[in-house]
């Protein structure tokens, strides 16, 4: 047995599933919107958006979409929502660190100086 | 006639506030040399989607759903490295030199071994009308840019609440 | 002109256009890359809704990092260097987004003539490896890289990318005579 031959073999390339370029684009799109899949349908008809537009359509055709859009706008918001926590959380805490500092070195100078001002560590 | 125009640059300058500043965030590379990232960008519109999903009943909830009421932008990228040096710390520098006439710094807080903070605020007047918070320790790297009207205070006081342990307190000796 | 040359002229205009927000040309450098990227994260991981995810998440990134992408061999260096990193990131950390199976993908047909118990058994022992000899073993057989190459993918010094190797192939060869 030659091992170098059959690693070749065994670690050789695969494809994804077809539509992944598809699949990439959409998150970019969900990603950018912070909505609901869409599809832009045009002229050129790529066949990435031909899959895209036949997994739309099926989506409507099954009667979900009106189910699919709420459930959308609650995820999105509740991710929002999750987002602006974390943001002023971190936002928050070093406001805070930065007031300690200059709290800690406070007593030896102005008001003015430390709270417009400079402290070194 | 000067008295009438006056009035209406005055008028015009109330109905459209100068615009507050939102930085260019762009750090290409040094997320893939991070161990972790947060990347939040939140723009007007999310912000408003994000409000209807606070709680009116919590009251920490209630504060920063009130706190983000008018704010235009929440943009946050924080970076933490498993080893010194994975960052060029001039960073901080070419941050700085994107903030207009109207920003003043806040606080500076440097040090080499614990965390260097820099706060600036974007004054119109007497109000701050955007805030950018850079904070570089040796491990991390973390720049946070609001755009619209803060309360700093407010906002100090909200961290450590919503159940989450306080962050400053690894920075204490 | 050379189907190679040719290739050369088209490619960096599909990075431009895409720089330029052109989805069409992004998905052009998608679909010429997603095999290598998709494979480093199955070889990796024996598992085909995680190489998906890793994937996509490779190629949302790489759409956020456009501008610093400076010529098509740059774009292969940081695909395989991006896919490697957050493969063994996912791993320490175990983070997923869930991915339906119809998103990801069939396992290839076994070539004919190979024992398929052989290609299983290494499949199960490359997996077993620690992570780095893992990653190493699929960046020379997957894409036929030289020492010097993969060194500058994983950014450990060459020597360290030689042992890796040394002992990857020698566990394998040691587990594979002790499974006969």
């Amino acid at each position: 047995m030659n091992l170098d031959n059959e690693l070749r073999n065994t670690l050789r390339r695969k494809s994804p599933a077809p539509g992944f370029a598809g699949r990439v684009l959409a998150r970019i799109e969900e990603d950018d919107a912070r909505s609901s899949f869409v599809s832009k349908a045009t002229d050129h008809g790529r066949r990435w958006r031909a899959v895209a537009a036949s997994v739309t359509l099926a989506a409507v055709l099954a009667g979900y979409a009106s189910h699919h859009i709420a459930e959308q706008r609650r995820i999105e918001g509740e991710f929002a929502r999750d987002q602006v926590l974390l943001a002023m959380r971190i936002a928050g805490a070093k406001v805070r660190y930065a007031q300690q500092e200059v709290r800690a070195i406070g007593t030896d100078r102005t008001e003015e100086q430390s709270s417009i001002g400079e402290v070194d560590n | 006639m000067h008295r009438v125009i006056l009035t209406a640059i005055l008028m015009l300058a109330i109905a459209f506030p100068a615009a507050a500043q939102r930085l260019n965030l762009d750090f290409p590379g040094l997320a893939d040399r991070a161990d972790e990232v947060v990347d939040v960008t939140l723009d007007a519109a999310m912000l408003k989607l994000a409000a209807k999903f606070l709680s009116g009943k919590d009251s920490d909830e209630r504060a920063v759903r009130d706190m983000v009421n008018g704010l235009q932008g929440i943009y946050v990228r924080s970076y933490e490295f498993a080893k010194d040096g994975q960052y060029d710390r001039s960073l901080v520098d070419r941050l700085r030199s994107q903030l207009g006439s109207t920003w003043q710094p806040l606080v500076t807080v440097r040090s080499k071994k614990k965390e260097s903070v820099n706060i600036f605020a974007d004054m119109r007047g007497e109000m701050i009308t955007g805030l950018v918070i850079i904070a570089a320790e040796p491990r991390s790297f973390t720049v946070v840019n609001i755009v619209g009207p803060i309360d700093i205070d407010r906002l100090a006081g909200l961290e450590g609440q919503f159940g989450i342990p306080r962050i400053s307190e690894k920075n204490r000796d | 002109m050379t189907a190679i040359a040719q290739e050369l002229v088209e490619f960096p205009t599909a990075l431009v256009k895409a720089r330029e927000g052109d989805h069409d040309a992004f998905a052009e450098i998608v679909e010429q890359h997603e095999a290598m990227v998709y494979s480093l994260a199955w070889n990796f991981f024996r598992d085909r809704s995680r190489a998906e995810e890793i994937a996509q998440d490779v190629f949302l990134q790489l759409f956020r990092n456009l501008a610093s992408i400076e010529s098509p061999s740059h774009l292969v260096f940081w695909l395989r260097q991006v896919t490697t990193r957050r493969c063994i990131d996912v791993s320490r950390r175990g983070r997923l987004r869930p991915v339906s199976l119809e998103e990801a993908g069939e396992i290839p047909a076994r070539e004919r003539n190979r024992d398929p118990l052989l290609d299983q058994t290494l499949q199960r022992l490359i997996g077993e490896l620690p992570e780095l000899q893992r990653v190493v073993l699929t960046l020379r057989y997957q894409e036929d890289l030289d020492p010097s190459e993969i060194c500058r993918i994983v950014e450990v010094p060459v020597n360290t990318v030689k042992s890796h190797l040394h002992r990857a192939l020698r566990s394998l060869r040691k587990r594979l005579e002790s499974s006969r």
